[in-house]
């Protein structure tokens, strides 16, 4: 199956590295997806721990805390490292 | 003290908010008898103070410590050139002033601390979170939820920014979206149009609320993020463990 990937937030750059879309066995589970994905993550850089992780607009936590979740084909992941500024 | 009515002038003023798809007159009446709070009121802040200002909230209450410096102009709206080097915050309340003479603006020329950042979200009916680190906006997210103030949290990073609009008690707070304080620079890079266009849209949401128009977006967050062309919607969960809002805190306060 396929899974959408939307990686945004602070240091949305290392989104460049990132496929906007995901191959994946059916039935994977989002922690597949983000083990997947921080591996295709710029050398140096990681998922950071508390990332917003929600799938087709549903909040489901963060990378280091999130509900488990069965994704589905067609589903969004959407992943946004947290932004302050001022 | 409440009024009951719009002067001539005010009418005028607002004539082009007032009407259907925008301000009803008894919506601009309410913001008339509405305070805000915003802090800070660099990037984001100052266009979101602005914004308060000119649409006519009745008391706007502003705090931002410290000098300008060079580098704050590529964003923050309400200084200029002849500010650098000295402190922002009586010229940038008094500029507020002269914007719209319908409206009092209350200058706070420091970052508040706990106990102040409480008593002034219980003088204000919404609270507008435009600082730059995220113990401040925790501080904020605490004491609107404390006080059962509505929250609008913004944030920015490059040429990104995020909203997340908190009805206390019955929308995710901040804390429940970001339970552990994330990590973030001091001296993080921005463009400033991302920052007058958050704060500009986390005015908006202001206004909404205070006013009764249209439909809030209390409990989700909205990500904007020019630099990619993308815009996401998360409609966010509260967390029953939340230590500032959760049903564990609630319990804890009122045993």
């Amino acid at each position: 199956m396929q899974v959408r990937v939307v990686f945004s937030g602070r240091s949305y750059d290392a989104a460049k590295s990132l496929p906007g879309s995901l191959a994946l066995p059916d039935g994977a589970a989002v922690d597949e997806a983000l083990r997947v994905l921080a591996e295709l993550m710029p050398e140096g850089r990681s998922l950071p721990k508390s990332c917003l992780v929600a799938v087709c607009g549903a909040h489901l936590g963060t990378v280091g805390s999130h509900r488990a979740h069965v994704l589905r084909d067609g589903d969004e992941l959407v992943l946004i490292a947290p932004v302050a500024g001022g | 003290m409440a009024v009951n009515e719009l002067s001539p002038d005010e009418l005028a003023r607002y004539a082009r908010q007032l009407g259907p798809g925008v301000l009803s007159p008894k919506g601009q009446l309410r913001l008339k008898n509405s305070a805000a709070l915003v802090t800070r009121t660099g990037g984001m802040g100052g266009p979101a103070a602005l914004s308060l200002v000119t649409a006519g909230v009745g008391r706007v209450i502003v705090a931002h410590g410290g000098p300008m410096i060079s580098p704050d102009l590529n964003r923050q709206i309400l200084g200029c050139e002849q500010l650098v080097g000295g402190p922002r915050m009586p010229a940038f309340a008094e500029y507020l002033r002269t914007m719209n003479r319908f409206v009092a603006v209350e200058g706070i020329d420091h970052e508040p601390d706990d106990q102040e950042a409480l008593e002034l979200v219980r003088r204000v009916d919404v609270v507008l979170s435009c600082a730059p680190t995220f113990d401040e906006r925790y501080r904020l997210n605490r004491a609107a939820v404390a006080a059962g103030v509505p929250l609008i949290d913004a944030a920015q990073w490059g040429i990104s920014g995020t909203l997340v609009a908190v009805d206390p008690g019955r929308t995710a707070c901040l804390e429940c979206v970001y339970p552990e304080e994330p990590e973030f620079e001091k001296d993080f890079p921005v463009v400033g149009a991302i920052s007058s266009a958050i704060g500009a849209l986390a005015a908006l949401e202001a206004i909404k609320i205070l006013s009764g128009t249209g439909r809030p977006m209390f409990g989700r967050l909205w990500m904007i993020d020019a630099y990619q062309g993308i815009s996401s919607i998360v409609e966010l969960q509260r967390r029953a463990d939340c230590p500032c809002c959760g049903a564990a805190r609630a319990a804890t306060t009122t045993s």
